[in-house]
C-alpha cells in the first residue's frame, strides 16, 4: 500500500524485526515509498538535476552503446525465474536514458527542439521505482554478459541516485538510510548497542575485544547485519586477530560496514557513512582497515572510499577473506582440517565485482574441506536475490523467494553437506530463504568457520 | 513536274529492284520488325516522294554530318541520303549566304508543316550572340523552323541532351532541342556520334510508317537504343566470371577480359553499338580495348569521368572531407561543452 | 538530373559529408564529457591490460549461452555476410580505391604493390544472401521475443531496414534483375547506402564505433578491481 502523498522525514525509528531470519524493520502498514512534499513538476527536476551532476563519460558511453540486443535478460536472474521482459536489465534504465539523450547526450539540442523524446514524469519514475530497487540486486551479472561491455550495474546504482532525489525510493530503504544517517546504523546498532553487545559477548566468549585504541596498526569494521543477528561473526573476528597478535581495534567512531546510502542513492548519505570508517583509520593510524563479512561494504569502501574521500586511502582495504587467505598464504595462519564436503556461494560485491575470486577459496582449501563449486561459480554465479537492498524490502518478498529457487537447486546439485559463503547480507537471505521454503540447509560463514577451526600454538 | 518517288530516283542511278529490295529486308530486320514486314517496308520507300528536310546545326563540332556520311564509296546509304531533298546543311550545301537561306526559307514555306528538321548541336541560351546564322541567334531560328516541321530529330547528344557544350561549367548556357521545344515530336538520336546506319534507320522508320517511332524515357527510338551496350557485349561473361582488365595493355586486356575496371558505362549505357557496331561492322569501342565512354547517355561527360569505373563516384574529396572533419569535431566539442556546462550549472546548485 | 546521377553526384556527396559531420560529433560529443578519476587503489597496475574485453566480450561466456546463442549466431552470421561483401566485392573495392587515392594520393597497390583483394561473385552473392536471411530470421525474432518487443523502438526497426536495403538493392542490382533498367537498380543501391551513411551517425549503428569504447572502459574499469571479465 502506498500512502497518497508526501511522508516527510522522521526521527522516529521504526520497530526491527529480529525474530525473524533477517533483520529488516517490521512489514510496514502504510508504505511510504515517495518522501517529501514536493510538487512534481519539482521531483522530476530534482531527479534531472541530480542525474546531470553525476553523470560522467563512461556512462554516457554506456548510455549511447546500447543496441536492445535484450541478451541482458537472459544473465538476471528476476527475470530467469519469471520471464518477464520488465525485468530486462538495461529496461531499468529506459526513463534515464530517456533522460540522459534529451538533457545530456551529443543530439539534446536536436532531441529537444524535436521532441523526441518526452521529458520523464513522475508516473514513469514511479513506476521504475519497482524495476530499480525491487529486482534489482546490483549484482552485476548482467554487466558480464552484454556483449557491448555495458555496466548495467553501475548504471543502476546511478539510476538511484536520481531517484532518491525525487523522493522515490522504497519506504524501507529510505527508513534504514534515515537511521543509519541519525543513529550511526540502519538496524539499531548504535554506538551505545555496539559497545554493550562488545562486553556483554567478550564476557561471554572469553575473549579480549579492544575498542576505541588510541593507535592500532589495523581498524575493524563490522556490519550491523553481524553485530545484531550473527554476534559470533563479531567473537570470531575478535578471536583470529588475536591469535595473529595483531594490533588491532574497534572504533565506536567508525565501526559501520553497512552502507545505506550506496544502496538508496542517497550520495551524501554514503559519503557521511565512508567518511566515519576513513576518519577513524586516519585517527588511530590504522595501516590497514578489514571489512567485514559483507558485500556492498567492500565496494562502499574499497572501490568507492578514496573518491569519497577525495584522495587515495592512506591504508590497504581488505575484505576479511581476504585478510585471512592472505595470512594462509604468508604461514601464519593454521587451520584445523574441516572434513567436508563444501560448496561456496560468491558474494556478488566480493567476487565478481569486487575481485576477489580466489581469496576464499584459497581459505577453505587451507580448511582442508572438499570443496565442490556450484554451477555457475565465481564470475557468474547467481546472486543470492537479497543483495542491493532488495532484502530490507517487502514489497520485493514474493520475487526475491522465487529467486532463491535457483540457489537451492545450484546447491542441492552439488550435493555438498555445507553451503559457505562470506557475506552476512547473502547468509541472511540465505537464513531467511531457508525459513520460507523449510529447506533443510543452513548457510555458513567462512569466518566462523575459520574462527572455530584455529590451530592454537602451544605456548 | 511532280517530284518523282524514291524507286523512281533510284531505278534512274542504276539501282536494282533487287539491290533495293535486299537494302528494305536489312532495314526492316534491323529495325526489328518481322521479317514479314519487309514489301510493307520497300511499298512504302518505293512510293516515298522525296520529303523535305531541314538540317539546323548548332554548337555542334559536325560529328554528326562526318557520321551520316561515312561512305564507303557510293553504299546505299548514302544514295538514301540524296534520295531526301536534302534542303539546308550546311556542310553538304553548295549554296552559301543569302542564297542558302533563301532557299531554306522557300523550302520551309513550300512545305509548311510537312518538312522533317534535323537539329544537331545544342543551343546556348547564355547570350544570344554565342551562336548566330545570317545574323539569326539559333534559339530563334529552331523555335520558327519547329513551327513548320512534322517532326524534329534531335541528332547527336549535343541536340539530344546538350552534349559537349552543355557539360560542366557550360559556359554558354547550352540546352538540348527537347529543353526548347515542347510542342513538337521530337526523336533524340544520341551517341558522340550516332551510329550512321542508326541515323539511317531513324529516317527510314519515319518515312516508312509517316510517325514517331517508339521512344524510350529519353526520347531514343526504342528499335536502337532499347537495350544496354552491356546486355548485347561480347565480353560479358567475363564481367559475369569477375575477369577484368586492370589496366590498359595488362594481362586482362589483352586476353579481351572486360572494361569495367576500366570505366566501361556499357551497363548504363543504352546505343546500338555491341549488335550494330562502327565503320560497317567492323568494331566497336569495347571490342577495340577500350571502355565505353557512355555517349548516348546525358551529360556523359560529367560522369566522373570515362576511367573511373561506375561503382565510383562523386564522394567529394579530400577538401570537403577535411571540411566535414572540421564541421563534426566543433559540434561534438560544442555540445559537450555545452553538456558540462550544465553540469556545472546543476552543481553550483 | 537522372536518379543515377544525383546518387552518384550530390546525394552521394551529401551522404558522406553528413556521416563524417554527424560520428564526429556524436563521439568527440561523448567522449570529451567529463571523465571520473578513480583514485582507489587498483588490485593490479597496467589497467591497460583491461583492453582485452574488446576481444573476450565477442562471445558470452559458456553460462549464459544458453539463451543468448541463436541471437549471437545470426549477429555473426549477419555482420560476416555484410562486412565481406562490403569489403571484398570488386566494385566496391573500386570504391574505396579511389577513396584512398582521394584522400592519400594513392591507393593499396601504390603502397605495397598488391591491390586489396576481392572474392569470387558467386561468394559474394552467396554471402550477401545467407545475411539477408540472417537479418529477417533476427527481425523476426525481435517482433516475437517479448523482451526485445518490449525494449524495442523506431531505432531498432528503421536501423534494420537501412542495413537490409543495401543488400537487397545490391543483390537486385548484381544480378541486373530482369524486367528493371540497371541504371534504375544501381540506383537505389547507391541511395540506399546513402540512407544507411546518412541514418549512422543517429541511431544504434554507431555501435560500430562504440563497442570500443564501452567494452575498452568496462574492461579497464573491471581489470583495475580483478573483478570479473
Amino acid at each position: 500500500m502506498t500512502a497518497p502523498t508526501g511522508h516527510t522525514h522522521t526521527r522516529k525509528p521504526e520497530p526491527l524485526e529480529f525474530d525473524k531470519p533477517r533483520v529488516s524493520i517490521a512489514k510496514p502498514e502504510y508504505r511510504f515509498d515517495m518522501q517529501g512534499e514536493m510538487p512534481e513538476p519539482e521531483r522530476v527536476e530534482r531527479a534531472m538535476k541530480s542525474f546531470v551532476k553525476d553523470f560522467g563519460r563512461t556512462a554516457a558511453i554506456y548510455m549511447e552503446s546500447c543496441i536492445h540486443c535484450g541478451m541482458c535478460a537472459e544473465a538476471c536472474h528476476f527475470y530467469e525465474v519469471t520471464k518477464d521482459p520488465k525485468y530486462t536489465p538495461i529496461w531499468k534504465l529506459e526513463p534515464f536514458k530517456q533522460a540522459y539523450k534529451r538533457e545530456y547526450g551529443p543530439f539534446a539540442v536536436i532531441y529537444r527542439a524535436l521532441n523526441l523524446k518526452q521529458k520523464v514524469t513522475v508516473q514513469q519514475l514511479q513506476e521504475w521505482q519497482e524495476l530499480i530497487y525491487d529486482s534489482c540486486t546490483v549484482c552485476g551479472r548482467c554487466s558480464l554478459m552484454c556483449p557491448m561491455g555495458i555496466d548495467i550495474a553501475s548504471l543502476v546504482s546511478q539510476a538511484r541516485h536520481g531517484m532518491f532525489n525525487a523522493g522515490l525510493i522504497p519506504h524501507e530503504l529510505w527508513s534504514v538510510t534515515e537511521r543509519a544517517r541519525l543513529e550511526g546504523s540502519p538496524l539499531g546498532a548504535t554506538p551505545k548497542v555496539f559497545k554493550d553487545r562488545l562486553e556483554w559477548l567478550a564476557d561471554d566468549h572469553e575473549v579480549d575485544i579492544p575498542l576505541d585504541k588510541a593507535n592500532a596498526d589495523v581498524l575493524c569494521a563490522m556490519s550491523s547485519i553481524e553485530i545484531m543477528k550473527y554476534p559470533d561473526s563479531v567473537v570470531a573476528t575478535a578471536r583470529i586477530m588475536n591469535h595473529l597478535g595483531v594490533d588491532w581495534t574497534f572504533r565506536l567512531d567508525g565501526y559501520e560496514a553497512t552502507n545505506f546510502g550506496l544502496l538508496s542513492g542517497n550520495s551524501a548519505a554514503q559519503k557521511l557513512l565512508t567518511m566515519k570508517i576513513i576518519d577513524a583509520a586516519v585517527a588511530c593510524g590504522a595501516k590497514t582497515v578489514i571489512l567485514p563479512e559483507c558485500g556492498h561494504a567492500y565496494t562502499a569502501l574499497r572501490w568507492m572510499g578514496a573518491n569519497m574521500y577525495g584522495q587515495p586511502l592512506p591504508f590497504r582495504v581488505m575484505h576479511i577473506a581476504e585478510y585471512l587467505a592472505e595470512q594462509v598464504h604468508e604461514g601464519r595462519l593454521r587451520l584445523k582440517q574441516v572434513k567436508k564436503s563444501v560448496t561456496f556461494h560468491d558474494p556478488c560485491q566480493v567476487v565478481r565485482r569486487g575481485g576477489a575470486i580466489e581469496a576464499p577459496r584459497d581459505v577453505l582449501k587451507a580448511l582442508g574441506v572438499e570443496l565442490r563449486e556450484m554451477y555457475p561459480t565465481k564470475g557468474t554465479n547467481w546472486c543470492c536475490g537479497g543483495g542491493g537492498g532488495v532484502i530490507a524490502n517487502h514489497r520485493a518478498d514474493d520475487i526475491r523467494y522465487k529467486t532463491f529457487r535457483i540457489k537451492m537447486e545450484q546447491i542441492e546439485k552439488t550435493g555438498a553437506e555445507m553451503p559457505v559463503t562470506t557475506c552476512a547480507n547473502c547468509r541472511q537471505t540465505f537464513d531467511d530463504g531457508q525459513a520460507h521454503f523449510k529447506w533443510d540447509t543452513e548457510m555458513h560463514s567462512l569466518l566462523e568457520l575459520v574462527a572455530d577451526n584455529l590451530v592454537e600454538e602451544e605456548t | 513536274m511532280s517530284a518523282p518517288t524514291l524507286r523512281e530516283f533510284l531505278r534512274a542511278r542504276g539501282v536494282t529492284r533487287r539491290e533495293f529490295m535486299k537494302f528494305c529486308t536489312a532495314t526492316t530486320v534491323m529495325l526489328g520488325l518481322p521479317a514479314t514486314m519487309a514489301p510493307r517496308v520497300a511499298a512504302a520507300l518505293a512510293e516515298a516522294r522525296r520529303p523535305s528536310v531541314i538540317w539546323l546545326p548548332f554548337q555542334e563540332c559536325t560529328g554528326c554530318t562526318e557520321s551520316i556520311t561515312r561512305a564507303h564509296g557510293a553504299t546505299i546509304e548514302s544514295l538514301i541520303f540524296e534520295a531526301i531533298s536534302l534542303d539546308y546543311q550546311h556542310t553538304l550545301q553548295a549554296a552559301a549566304g543569302d542564297a542558302a537561306e533563301r532557299v531554306r526559307e522557300q523550302a520551309m514555306k513550300d512545305n509548311w508543316g510537312k518538312y522533317l528538321l534535323i537539329v544537331d548541336g545544342s543551343i546556348p541560351t547564355g547570350n544570344p550572340g554565342f551562336g548566330t546564322i545570317a545574323g539569326h541567334d539559333y534559339a530563334s531560328m529552331l523555335k520558327e523552323a519547329a513551327e513548320g516541321a512534322a517532326a524534329i530529330v534531335a541528332l547527336g547528344t549535343c541536340a539530344a541532351y546538350g552534349g559537349i557544350p552543355g557539360a560542366k561549367p557550360n559556359p554558354t548556357g547550352a540546352v538540348s532541342v527537347g529543353d526548347l521545344v515542347k510542342d513538337k515530336p521530337i526523336i533524340n538520336v544520341p551517341g558522340c556520334p550516332p551510329i550512321p546506319v542508326v541515323i539511317t534507320g531513324v529516317l527510314t522508320q519515319f518515312l516508312t510508317f509517316g510517325k514517331v517511332p517508339e521512344l524510350d524515357a529519353l526520347g531514343r527510338p526504342k528499335s536502337f537504343f532499347g537495350q544496354t551496350i552491356h546486355d548485347r557485349c561480347y565480353r560479358r561473361p567475363f564481367y559475369e566470371r569477375g575477369q577484368f582488365a586492370d589496366s590498359f595493355d595488362d594481362e586482362g586486356a589483352r586476353a579481351g577480359w572486360c572494361l569495367y575496371k576500366l570505366g566501361c558505362k556499357g551497363p548504363t549505357t543504352y546505343n546500338a553499338c555491341a549488335t550494330v557496331k562502327w565503320n560497317n561492322g567492323t568494331s566497336f569501342p569495347i571490342e577495340a580495348g577500350h571502355g565505353c565512354i557512355g555517349c548516348s547517355e546525358p551529360h556523359f561527360w560529367d560522369q566522373g569521368g570515362f576511367y573511373q569505373p561506375l561503382s565510383t563516384g562523386n564522394w567529394g574529396n579530400a577538401r570537403t572531407v577535411a571540411t566535414a572533419v572540421g564541421v563534426g569535431a566543433a559540434l561534438g566539442i560544442a555540445s559537450a561543452a555545452l553538456a558540462r556546462k550544465r553540469q556545472r550549472d546543476a552543481e553550483g546548485t | 538530373m537522372t536518379l543515377l546521377e544525383f546518387a552518384r553526384g550530390p546525394g552521394l556527396q551529401w551522404a558522406v559529408t553528413i556521416f563524417i559531420v554527424g560520428v564526429l560529433w556524436r563521439l568527440l560529443g561523448v567522449f570529451l564529457l567529463r571523465g571520473k578519476r578513480d583514485l582507489s587503489e587498483p588490485r593490479q597496475p597496467a589497467a591497460w591490460k583491461g583492453l582485452r574485453l574488446i576481444a573476450l566480450r565477442s562471445w558470452p561466456r559458456r553460462e549464459f549461452l544458453e539463451g543468448t546463442a541463436f541471437g549471437e549466431v545470426m549477429g555473426y552470421t549477419f555482420h560476416v555476410g555484410f562486412l565481406v561483401s562490403l569489403f571484398f566485392f570488386a566494385p566496391h573495392v573500386l570504391f574505396f580505391a579511389d577513396v584512398a587515392r582521394g584522400l592519400i594520393g594513392t591507393d593499396l597497390r601504390g603502397l605495397i604493390g598488391v591491390g586489396w583483394p576481392t572474392l569470387p561473385n558467386g561468394i559474394i552473392t552467396l554471402l550477401a544472401a545467407v545475411s539477408v536471411a540472417a537479418l529477417l530470421a533476427v527481425l523476426v525474432h525481435r517482433l516475437v521475443n517479448p523482451v526485445k518487443r518490449l525494449i524495442s523502438n523506431f531505432d531498432d526497426y528503421f536501423s534494420w531496414f537501412v542495413t537490409v536495403a543495401p543488400l537487397v538493392t545490391g543483390l537486385a542490382a548484381f544480378s541486373h534483375l530482369s524486367g528493371w533498367p540497371y541504371e534504375r537498380l544501381l540506383a537505389y543501391h547507391l541511395l540506399a547506402v546513402e540512407l544507411l551513411l546518412v541514418w549512422f551517425p543517429f541511431g544504434k549503428l554507431m555501435h560500430a564505433f562504440t563497442i570500443f569504447a564501452a567494452r575498452g572502459a568496462t574492461g579497464m574499469i573491471f581489470e583495475r578491481k580483478g573483478a570479473s571479465l
